[in-house]
């Protein structure tokens, strides 16, 4: 696994995915930014729109970040598909599975390797979204003096802890789906219409899909908790998918003939 | 075992046993898919230091043997070893073994020279050895190009590049030649003989006998999953012969050098204006001397004496015509 680990990292460390995620969590740093702190009013609205009060608290210098980060478990479900389902289908875990023959080590390396990556990512993102919202704020007449004490630090570990575990959860989901589907379209198709329409127009129907499907829930943990469903059942619940599915996916990677 | 064996009990002897253990044994191994058998009940070895030439027609089960030799694939029945490991697990022993197989697969964003270093990362080899791995396959001059710029040749080289990581005991190859131009595919012969030899064992396979002739010294032949033929590639070409071609300058003359060769103790056949008499090792010369010694005397001027020997690939095709069986 360590090896693995090491092996997944040299990918990473290059100087154009460098680049490219440097270039992403700007953008990323920028838009979240700007749509919350743009888009802040003195009451607020949505179920996670701003307000003007709430940004000038502890938490806001993170504000933007959580919000933004709640949106790419999608984008990380994609991501992920791609990632494992490239290397299923174009036949480089042959090549590795020849060099490294313990399936589950190998699948276990690459996972946390990319998680480690992707929580370095997210790090940045939260750092840059506050400065970006820093530089903001007094123009939407933001308080920006609570931000930087205790509490905010103690808010943007929370926020950014809420972050990994989200998008850790995303990204098992979807290394799972590509290890037992093994077809990139097919995989990216379930994850997208289950994870998209299909569980929010259950949820319209059915009102407590809420308390069960994992991308309801995955919304309701990213947000801190709903109405509906607080956030330690949320945690608990998704842990458990994500449990399960890993655990299958491990044992379906390790048994299955490689023949792509 | 080292009994060359052609099936349908045309069983030859092959050379004492080799001292070392094979570097491959298999018995009785079979991969099932549903109701189609892609391997059937094959035993084989293949000793230690050879280069072994694997070969069959598309489909012969070749590809699926060496996945089960690298654990890719799980036999449905049949025991074995590789390097002294047991085939339940590979990890015993790819460690010690370089592959290349369906052709080769690596990150196409990466250069060559990136990739080699995650599949060494990945394995725990020595990365201080991929510049001299690519010097020896001939990329050391696009080692930092990306891999998707590669030609289709280039990849070959550097999935045997990679195969070469580890410094293997044994190197598995599958179809290295398919798919290659004619300086490609000598290109590729020269470098399978330089990887060849001393400790080294190397299985090649091929659907064309041809490409390997040349570079084998060992040769195990399937088809439809199961074993044709395993022995030395000499004893194949033993076992085919040769004709002797004699034609007459007069064809009146045709039926009167019949006799000579009846009369010799030989069978021939007539085809068009010439005779053609099967024969077996040594006996060639000397009959040649005999037929033209008695055509001589018997007032019969030869166009023609030689011996046309019979190749390994017309041996081969005549055991997928099924002659042997």
């Amino acid at each position: 696994m360590t090896s693995m680990f090491r092996a997944e990292l040299l990918k990473l460390r290059r100087r154009r995915v460098a680049i490219a995620v440097a270039v992403s969590a700007l953008a990323f740093a920028a838009i979240a930014a700007a749509a919350v702190f743009l888009s802040a009013t003195d009451a607020g609205g949505l179920e996670r729109e701003a307000t003007i009060e709430s940004l000038g608290q502890a938490g806001g210098a993170t504000e933007a970040f959580s919000i933004g980060a709640s949106f790419a478990g999608i984008l990380v479900l994609v991501l992920f598909i791609a990632n494992v389902g490239g290397e299923l289908s174009q036949g480089t875990f042959r090549t590795l599975l020849m060099r490294q023959p313990r399936r589950v080590g190998l699948l276990a390396g690459k996972m946390t390797a990319l998680l480690a990556f992707a929580a370095v990512v997210l790090a940045l993102a939260e750092i840059l979204t506050v400065a970006a919202s820093t530089a903001i704020a007094p123009s939407q007449g933001v308080s920006t003096a609570s931000w930087f004490g205790a509490d905010g630090l103690g808010a943007a570990a929370g926020d950014y802890a809420t972050a990994v575990l989200g998008i850790a959860a995303w990204a098992s989901l979807g290394m799972a789906l590509a290890v037992f589907v093994r077809s990139i379209p097919i995989a990216l198709g379930i994850g997208i219409v289950w994870s998209g329409p299909f569980e929010h127009l259950l949820q319209d129907a059915w009102t407590a899909a809420n308390q069960w499907f994992p991308g309801l829930l995955l919304e309701a943990l990213a947000a801190g908790g709903t109405a509906e469903v607080s956030s330690t059942r949320a945690l608990a619940l998704v842990a458990l998918y994500v449990t399960a599915a890993v655990s299958a996916a491990a044992i379906v990677f390790a048994r299955r003939d490689i023949t792509a | 075992m080292t009994t060359a064996t052609a099936s349908g009990g045309d069983r030859m002897t092959a050379p004492a046993a080799p001292a070392r253990p094979p570097a491959v044994s298999l018995r009785g191994l079979s991969k099932r898919y549903g109701a189609r058998a892609a391997v059937e009940s094959l035993t084989i070895d293949v000793p230690a230091g050879v280069v072994a030439g694997f070969v069959g027609p598309n489909g012969a089960g070749k590809t699926t043997t060496m996945a089960m030799l690298l654990g890719l694939v799980t036999p449905t029945a049949g025991t074995g070893t590789v390097l002294g490991g047991p085939l339940g697990d590979p990890a015993s022993y790819v460690g010690r073994l370089g592959a290349l197989i369906e052709g080769p697969a690596f990150y196409p964003g990466l250069t060559g020279a990136q990739n080699l270093a995650v599949l060494a990362t990945a394995g725990g080899h020595d990365p201080a050895r991929i510049p001299g791995l690519l010097e020896l396959v001939g990329l050391g001059a696009r080692a930092d190009d990306r891999f998707r710029g590669y030609s289709f040749g280039m990849k070959q080289r550097l999935g045997i590049a990679a195969a070469l990581l580890g410094d293997p005991k044994l190197l598995i190859l599958d179809e290295p030649i398919n798919g290659l131009d004619p300086a490609g595919v000598h290109e590729m012969r020269g470098l399978i003989g330089r990887l060849a030899g001393g400790e080294r064992t190397v299985l090649v396979s091929s659907h064309v006998l041809a490409e390997l002739e040349q570079v084998c010294d060992w040769l195990i032949v399937i088809d439809g999953g199961r074993l044709v033929f395993q022995g030395p590639a000499a004893e194949l070409l033993d076992g085919a012969g040769a004709n002797l071609v004699v034609a007459p300058e007069h064809p009146d003359d045709l039926d009167r050098l019949r006799g000579l060769v009846a009369a010799a103790g030989h069978d021939s056949r007539t085809s068009d204006d010439h005779l053609e008499v099967a024969v077996k090792g040594d006996d060639a010369r000397g009959l040649a001397a005999a037929l033209n010694r008695a055509a001589g005397t018997g007032g019969i001027v030869l166009a023609e004496l030689r011996l046309a020997r019979t190749s390994l690939e017309d041996r081969y095709l005549t055991m997928m015509n099924g002659a042997d069986r």
